[in-house]
């Protein structure tokens, strides 16, 4: 358990910059995950703050010590890599009971730790065995429980989950956080993928190109995006992007032939504000831009002030994709082929290829960011 | 166009077999899909048809005729392979027009169609590039541009997507789709991405170790799955199991988990899990959407007898808030299970909860042999009692 | 720090010194060719560097139809000829099999331990078995003829010349076959229109191996030779005389044109030397 600082974190490889100017707070007990696709500096992040990179500028801090001079095994934290690095010459008990033997602890106490977290991972069953013989995700959870069971302040994971098929990811994603919450350890966990991080963590920190974007909660980081990259980033399937421009009361989109979106007062005022031109890109969740037939009851843009306006925002049906749970539609604005939107409707919807249908969405589920910036400049 | 057939086909390599006693129709023009977990025999199903493999047994059979005997570059079926396979020193054109010229079309005739095969999928533009010279996606459409040039009579399509990024692998997820159906050509997609398979297939087949598991149309698979794989492999989260109690009473019969009780009326469905009696046990599914959970307990007893309105109590997990929907896993018992709830669902771990299964959309599934023995529909009258 | 840079220095004069240790013999050999008799010659202990007053006598020398202090030599026009003759042709028929071996190995996973059998084949020293090849050959009337040079050189360097290639077919992936016999080609056109050109560097560069190792050789074709079929190397060898002793300057002018066959082939199948040939054509 411990509260991590850092503080103006800069890694450099050569004329690369991988982390640029990194401040990040992670208070004791909490779940942080490090987001971003491949190449953010996330991974480099996390070898800083286990101590097996130096960086060039800035400081770690654990619970208010320094620890850049402080070599990786005296940091106390516990990791788990992406290829488990379990030891095949031993058996299950020897891979776990490693990091104890090597703090030279008592036998009893060794045993009753290993016993303990073993339990609480339901590996039990396999001490005796070697670790060779176990499947890929016996031996993620065996790699799991030997960087627990010298309980460590600070956990860090580097992608843990990705090497399991799809199904026991589902299930270990759980099991995962469920152990976090009994342990209550300081995790840091970091991957590329936005379901895991939503899914796992108090808070998330998303990273593109070596700079933080934002910093916050599942709910923040979805609800509130910074910019066009976070919005896009997370969220599956991924949110839509309309453009178009800013003026007279209200947007009006381009890849429409009738784009024009009228905004209430207290809409126009709030985006007028932060905007700094008239080019804007709106974004609308896939979950919050229904489709309906045309001019059909309560088709079309809703603003706040009332029921419902034939927005003519039309678009034609494309592809949709039936997962069972939901439907999702893909469709082409009318006046643009080349931009794919996305519509989530209920499981049992199936529009006909080729249709024009009226999307339907209202004031409140819209994103406005500036055009220039990439940034949010407002959300009703 | 053809329609390709495959009568008790079996191939081996050494002492693994691929692929065992397949029997398989696609149709004339239709978007078949290929999907299982990795090993399953998928990428040998491809080469067989297109004939880089024979097999040991079985007939390959397109558009009539048996083909077994057949080389490759006669069969008339174009492939794309999973790493795509471009020739990389040819130019962009020059690989485009290469099955052209192995037909021993005329100079002009290459150039006109390979040129309007390329405006087709927008690579018009890099005709004069090499394949090094190439984003991932416009190698793709490269690859894509091969295969259509010389119009066959099948395309095979081995994992196309699967090394693209998110965005990419959807736009071109959309074109292929598009691009099917102006063609109206027979398409044979692999995959193991269970979404690609839902979401374009016409009909999908699931394979498992080199056995068909099952083969219809998406919605039909993902409602009445054959058998727990298939059950598991469509749908994200997956569907629950838990193992239950099965006995026979006078009225009905009686499917018991450690938290519940199902009663079961009707002959049709009596039958039907009448093996399961025998076994004693049954291994009850059930989807994360068609679970509910109820924050707050239910008044008191139905007329008919079953208290807390027939809901279940149960214990939050853990609860793992995905930004549009909220996946909640929920403790029954000694199990766990996952349920699709809002995006605002509001509940802490350890919290009591009350849950509704609807029971019209269960499937009861064998203890040993996992194959579906019933799935429930509207007309079964099924009731689940809590504790 | 300071560890670190006496090491830097150390590596550092470590690699002056092998490399003029290689560089040496070649710049004696060079510089011996444009020395006069009266500096090739050891009389007197004195060494020259280099050529204090160049000349072209030997180059001349060698190719005259006597030479002045050997008589029985003769010129050195024929053998340098005949070395061409037979390492180009040599050379050719290792390829040629070699290649086409190579594939079947590579792609049709035949010709069983294929590594371990090179190996042995190169480890039988040469020289114990010349002696019989050269009473095979006497009994056939192969000796002194090109095409019983011919023949050993291409027999002996085929096993080498198919493991080169076999690992260069390898490195072709052979999806790309697939690919090819899937748009219309049979197998053999999926070689020839799609593997060759894709394995042009592999054959320059195993080409190129083979060629030198024909030419440099000296044991085969002393044994195998008698006058009209000499070679370079052997020839080179007859530049003596009883009066002086080795006639290091002519020697070394040939040896100097002997050198230039292969830097020039050298020069020429550059192009093809090029790696990266085959990026872009698979995902990784």
């Amino acid at each position: 358990m411990a509260k991590i600082v850092l503080d103006h974190l800069v890694k450099r490889f050569g004329k690369q910059t991988a982390v640029k100017d990194l401040c990040l707070e992670i208070e004791d007990r909490q779940f942080v995950a490090i987001l971003g696709p491949s190449g953010c500096g996330k991974t480099t992040t996390m070898n800083m703050i286990s101590g097996l990179l130096k960086p060039d500028a800035g400081k770690v801090f654990f619970d208010g010590k320094e620890m850049n001079d402080v070599p990786p095994g005296q940091r106390g934290v516990g990791f788990v890599f992406q290829n488990y690095a379990v030891f095949t010459n031993m058996t299950v008990y020897e891979n776990i009971a490693f990091g104890l033997k090597i703090r030279h602890r008592p036998p009893e106490e060794i045993d009753r730790e290993v016993n303990e977290v073993t339990r609480l991972l339901q590996i039990r069953q396999l001490l005796s065995f070697n670790a060779s013989k176990l499947s890929i995700n016996d031996m993620q959870k065996v790699a799991l429980a030997r960087s627990m069971v010298t309980k460590p302040k600070i956990f860090l994971l580097d992608e843990p989950l990705s090497n399991l098929d799809a199904a026991l990811r589902n299930i270990m994603r759980a099991e995962l956080k469920k152990i976090q919450q009994e342990l209550g350890q300081t995790t840091i966990y970091v991957t590329h993928d936005q379901v895991e991080a939503m899914s796992l963590s108090d808070r998330i920190a998303v990273m593109n190109f070596a700079v933080l974007q934002q910093y916050g909660s599942p709910h923040e980081v979805y609800n509130r995006p910074k910019n066009l990259f976070v919005a896009n980033f997370i969220g599956s399937p991924t949110i839509n992007f309309m453009e178009g421009s800013f003026g007279s009361g209200a947007f009006t989109l381009k890849d429409f032939t009738r784009g024009k979106i009228p905004l209430s007062k207290q809409a126009m005022h709030a985006a007028g504000q932060k905007l700094t031109s008239q080019e804007v890109v709106i974004g609308v969740r896939p979950e919050h831009l229904k489709i309906m037939d045309r001019g059909s009851e309560g088709a079309g843009f809703q603003g706040e002030e009332d029921g419902g306006s034939p927005s003519g925002l039309l678009a034609k049906v494309v592809s949709s994709e039936p997962l069972g749970s939901k439907t999702i539609v893909y469709l082409h604005p009318d006046a643009n082929p080349g931009v794919i939107l996305k519509s989530s409707m209920g499981s049992d919807y199936r529009p006909a290829i080729g249709e024009m249908k009226e999307l339907t969405f209202k004031e409140k589920n819209l994103y406005v960011f500036d055009k220039k910036s990439t940034e949010l400049a407002a959300r009703f | 166009m053809a329609s390709i057939k495959l009568e008790n086909v079996t191939k081996r390599f050494g002492k693994t077999t691929a692929v065992a006693g397949l029997n398989l129709e696609i149709k004339n023009g239709e978007f078949f899909c290929v999907l299982g977990p990795p090993g399953a025999g998928k990428t040998t199903l491809l080469r067989l048809i297109v004939g880089l493999e024979r097999p040991e047994e079985g007939k390959i059979i397109i558009g009539g005729e048996e083909v077994n005997d057949l080389h490759p570059s006669k069969r008339d079926i174009s492939m794309i392979f999973q790493n795509l396979a471009l020739y990389p020193d040819k130019t962009v054109f020059d690989n485009i027009a290469f099955p052209l010229r192995q037909q021993k079309e005329e100079r002009a005739k290459i150039r006109e169609r390979v040129e309007a095969v390329a405006r087709q999928l927008k690579i018009d533009w890099l005709l004069e590039k090499l394949p090094s010279q190439l984003s991932g996606g416009e190698r793709q459409r490269v690859a894509i541009g091969r295969a259509i040039v010389r119009q066959p009579e099948a395309y095979l399509m081995d994992e196309p997507l699967s090394n693209l990024d998110a965005l990419l692998r959807l736009e071109m997820r959309v074109s292929l789709k598009e691009l099917q159906t102006s063609l109206k050509e027979t398409f044979v997609y692999v995959t193991h991405d269970q979404v690609e398979a839902l979401s374009m297939g016409d009909r999908i087949a699931i394979m498992n170790a080199g056995v068909l598991q099952q083969v219809d149309e998406p919605g039909a698979i993902y409602r009445y799955p054959n058998n727990m794989f298939v059950a598991t492999i469509l749908g994200n989260p997956p569907m629950n199991f838990l193992k239950c109690a099965a006995s026979d009473g006078n009225k009905e019969l009686l499917v018991k988990h450690e938290s519940f009780t199902l009663t079961v009326k009707g002959d049709e469905v009596r039958t039907a899990l009448g093996g399961a009696v025998k076994e004693g046990g049954v291994i009850l599914g059930v989807r994360p959407e068609d679970v509910k959970i109820h924050l707050e307990k239910p008044n008191g007893r139905e007329p008919g007898g079953r208290v807390n309105g027939g809901l279940v109590d149960a214990e939050i997990y853990v609860t793992e808030p995905l930004g549009n929907e909220t996946i909640v896993d929920i403790k029954i018992g000694s199990n766990v299970i996952k349920v699709l709830a809002e995006s605002d669902f509001a509940g802490a771990p350890g919290r009591r909860v009350w849950i509704g299964l609807n029971e019209h959309k269960l499937h009861f599934f064998d203890l040993e042999t996992h194959a579906c023995a019933y799935h429930a529909s509207e007309r079964d009258a099924i009731e689940l009692w809590g504790g | 720090m300071e560890q670190k840079l006496f090491v830097k220095i150390l590596k550092f004069i470590l690699v002056i010194v092998v490399t003029v240790l290689f560089l040496f013999p070649i710049y004696w050999m060079v510089t011996m060719a444009f020395k006069p008799y009266t500096e090739w010659t050891a009389a007197g202990g004195k060494i020259f560097w280099y050529p204090t007053k160049p000349t072209l006598d030997n180059f001349r020398s060698i190719f005259s139809k006597q030479l002045k202090m050997n008589p029985i030599a003769g010129t050195a026009i024929r053998p340098v000829v005949n070395s061409l003759i037979v390492a180009v042709v040599g050379t050719a028929i290792a390829m040629i099999a070699g290649v086409l071996a190579a594939y079947g190995i590579s792609r049709y996973k035949r010709g069983g331990n294929l590594p371990f059998s090179l190996l042995q084949l190169r480890m039988f020293p040469p020289i114990a078995i010349i002696i019989p090849i050269m009473i095979m050959w006497a009994f056939l009337r192969m000796i002194d003829t090109w095409f019983g040079l011919v023949v050993i050189y291409g027999v002996v360097t085929l096993p080498f010349a198919t493991w080169l290639m076999k690992t260069f077919f390898d490195d072709i992936p052979h999806e790309l076959d697939e690919a090819a016999i899937v748009d219309g080609c049979s197998n053999a056109g999926a070689f020839v229109k799609v593997v060759l050109p894709l394995a042009k560097g592999g054959i320059a560069s195993t080409a190129l191996f083979v060629f030198i190792l024909n030419w440099s050789d000296f044991l085969v074709a002393l044994v195998l030779t008698d006058r009209r079929w000499t070679t370079i190397p052997v020839h080179i060898s007859k530049l003596q005389s009883a009066l002086v002793g080795q006639l290091y300057g002519p020697k070394a002018a040939l040896g100097v044109i002997a050198a230039i066959p292969p830097i020039v082939f050298g020069i020429l199948i550059q192009k093809y030397l090029v790696r990266g040939l085959t990026f872009g054509a698979i995902k990784k």
